[in-house]
């Protein structure tokens, strides 16, 4: 079913996103802290010990990973409160007017991974004054590409996010998405161990992650290497398999938007 | 005279999961310009109906055309039509007022300057101006509601929907919302469905009733002539002892001049009323889950208060008395021919039988009668048969947002 997108329809969608994540402080604050406690701590505590990975120190390992954390968490979430909007209300007042659902949820997704972007922004700028990245003209460059990376990545997820949306109705659900659905995703990223180093079993279970390639690609970006098993083409698998899985999860997220009752 | 149909609904109906049936074949045509209201209790499919006529909702079967646009085939044309005022608040309340308008105007493609105009405009029809660079989250349930209407006004539509639009609201916010309806309609020539429970805000508004009970068209008319069909005025006793409803029934049953009993809750009774407010009966625990608001008469006047206070001395002078609780609140309703003659036949008949009246009110027939006469129920009255309850309860449950995938 194709539906008439609307360029109006998508902005103002868009906007209220960016408005009310700008005057979500708390949110922003909090995911910042979080991520700061995961370098400080794990980055600088448990790289002492372990040292680091084929010649890169162990924060600066981490470093992708939990810029990918927030890229992730940020962008399912801000897919999975068209529950929020459906509990308020608001939804009723989107779903009357004269636009189709489509532009609805294509407005939810760009301004969805603007702000997982953003986010992911403010935690490289992070990362970079705790020292994780070695300032050279290549990181500049690779720092640009990073964010195109980003806006590919966190759209497939709030995509994820309005399926998950579209599908419960329950916002107590919130509590087993993060549990069985976000946290492995973000464990299995290699965000604390290269893929390389795991065992067999793990490996696999890593593959079938979609958050490891998008760690993988932003490692290629900020520090120019990736891991072993996916060989010096590895940027390239990642970008294919995050196209496909961006491509994926927004029909799927519109498939099911536009299907859902109110 | 013969103004086109702006609203055209035939045989519609909704069943969810197969099963529930919450609009049951409705059929009815609103004219434009015309104030239609659907009086029901609650579940019996005012807001399905709505949400059909509004393409939130497949229905079943049946069709429907708003503005000439039919619901199934031109969502789009029927959107643009329509403006929807929902029972629940559907506002941003990270936003502010005017965002919220905004941000309405912008997805109904209004350009920047109409967009701006008409956002003062409605501001100030609801007085809302001085507040309206406020986060709504500070606002007031009679605030919200207004905002509400005036965003729902902001695309200049055709036809409007307003379910439950006074909700809750104290009488003064809600007498102010009625002019702003009312105004509407008469400027703008706005066709208006509106849903509500209260019987007086049915007559006040509409030009056209039509009740609806169970899903189903009891009967579609203008209120006068609604009342009209209750020939006579309506007695309503309240007896000293509950248990003489029963006795005394039998006795008044077959005069020829009693059209109709009935046994009501007393929630239009003030004598019944205060005599509650004294006893502090255990309040009825309403199983359904709901926003249920028990609803004081508007009308309560003077005599009442000093009905409220002879009742209080007589209670103090008479420690004995006693009232169960479970009937208490029940009264004998009767539609009489000629009814301020009968009221003596009536006493005395009490007096002979030997059971204790402790008041008579008599009155013109109202909606709430009418209501009364054509669904057998009260319509304020919540507690019907259990089987009633837990149908409306299912109902409720699937027209409020639990969705049936497929």
């Amino acid at each position: 079913m194709v539906q008439p997108l609307s360029g109006q329809a998508i902005y103002v969608v868009l906007l209220r996103e960016l408005k009310r994540y700008w005057r979500a402080k708390a949110r922003v604050i909090s995911s910042v802290a979080q991520s700061i406690f995961f370098l400080a701590i794990f980055g600088l505590g448990l790289g002492g010990f372990i040292g680091g990975f084929s010649g890169i120190n162990y924060l600066s390992y981490m470093a992708p990973g939990v810029i990918g954390m927030g890229l992730l968490f940020g962008s399912v979430f801000s897919g999975v409160s068209i529950i929020f909007d459906r509990q308020f209300g608001f939804m009723k007042e989107m779903l009357v007017a004269p636009v189709s659902r489509t532009s609805i949820i294509v407005g939810k997704i760009i301004g969805g991974a603007t702000t997982a972007t953003i986010q992911g922004i403010i935690l490289m700028i992070v990362a970079g004054v705790m020292g994780a990245f070695s300032l050279s003209l290549t990181f500049l460059i690779g720092t640009f590409t990073a964010i195109g990376a980003m806006l590919l990545i966190t759209s497939g997820f709030v995509g994820l996010g309005v399926a998950i949306g579209s599908t419960l109705n329950d916002f107590h659900a919130f509590q087993l998405l993060s549990t069985f659905v976000m946290w492995p995703m973000f464990m299995l990223s290699g965000v604390f161990f290269p893929i390389d180093v795991a065992p067999l079993p793990l490996q696999v279970a890593m593959l079938c992650d979609p958050m490891f390639y998008g760690v993988e690609l932003l490692r290629w970006c900020l520090l120019g290497n990736g891991s072993i098993i996916l060989g010096p083409i590895g940027w390239l698998i990642s970008l294919l398999v995050i196209i496909l899985f961006n491509a994926l999860m927004v029909s799927l997220g519109t498939l099911l938007f536009s299907r859902a009752q109110i | 005279m013969c103004r086109i149909n702006t609203i055209e609904v035939k045989e519609l109906t909704k069943i969810f999961e197969g099963k529930v049936k919450a609009v049951d074949g409705i059929s009815f045509n609103v004219k434009k310009g015309e104030i239609l209201g659907f009086l029901g209790p609650n579940g019996a499919g005012k807001t399905t109906t709505l949400n059909m006529l509004s393409t939130l909702l497949r229905p079943t079967s049946g069709t429907a055309k708003v503005n000439g646009h039919d619901v199934l085939s031109e969502p789009d044309a029927v959107r643009r039509s329509i403006g929807y005022v929902f029972q629940d608040t559907t506002l941003d309340i990270e936003l502010t007022g005017r965002e919220n308008l905004d941000f309405h105007g912008r997805l109904y493609d209004l350009e920047r300057n109409i967009r701006q105009k008409r956002i003062k405009e409605v501001l100030e029809l609801v007085q809302l101006t001085d507040r309206a660079d406020n986060f709504v989250k500070t606002y007031s349930g009679g605030m919200k509601r207004r905002l509400e209407i005036a965003r729902g006004l902001l695309h200049h539509p055709k036809v409007l929907f307003l379910d439950e639009p006074t909700l809750g609201l104290d009488p003064q916010t809600r007498r102010s919302i009625w002019e702003h309806i009312l105004q509407l309609n008469q400027e703008k020539e706005v066709t208006i469905i509106l849903t509500t429970h209260y019987t007086e805000e049915a007559d006040y508004l509409c030009k056209h009733i039509l009740i609806i009970d169970f899903g189903k068209v009891v009967v579609l008319d203008t209120p006068e002539k609604l009342k009209a069909r209750l020939e006579g005025d309506v007695v309503t006793l309240l007896f000293r002892d509950p248990a003489a409803i029963e006795s005394f029934r039998p006795i008044i049953e077959n005069k020829d001049w009693i059209s109709r009993i009935n046994v009501i809750a007393s929630g239009n009774n003030y004598a019944a009323i205060s005599r509650m407010m004294q006893k502090k009966p255990k309040i009825p625990n309403y199983p359904i889950k709901e926003k249920i608001i028990p609803e004081m008469p508007s009308r309560i006047h003077e005599n009442d208060i000093e009905q409220v206070q002879q009742n209080r001395e007589q209670d103090t002078s008479n420690p004995h008395y006693k009232f169960k609780d479970d009937t208490c609140s029940k009264c004998l309703n009767l539609l009489v021919d000629n009814g301020g003659h009968r009221i003596p036949e009536i006493v005395k008949l009490a007096e002979n039988a030997g059971v204790i009246l402790e008041s008579v009110e008599l009155r013109k027939p109202t909606l709430d009668d009418v209501f009364l006469s054509v669904t057998g129920r009260n319509i304020r009255e919540e507690e019907g048969s259990f089987m009633d309850m837990i149908r409306r309860h299912r109902i409720m449950q699937q027209a409020r947002g639990r969705p049936s995938r497929g």
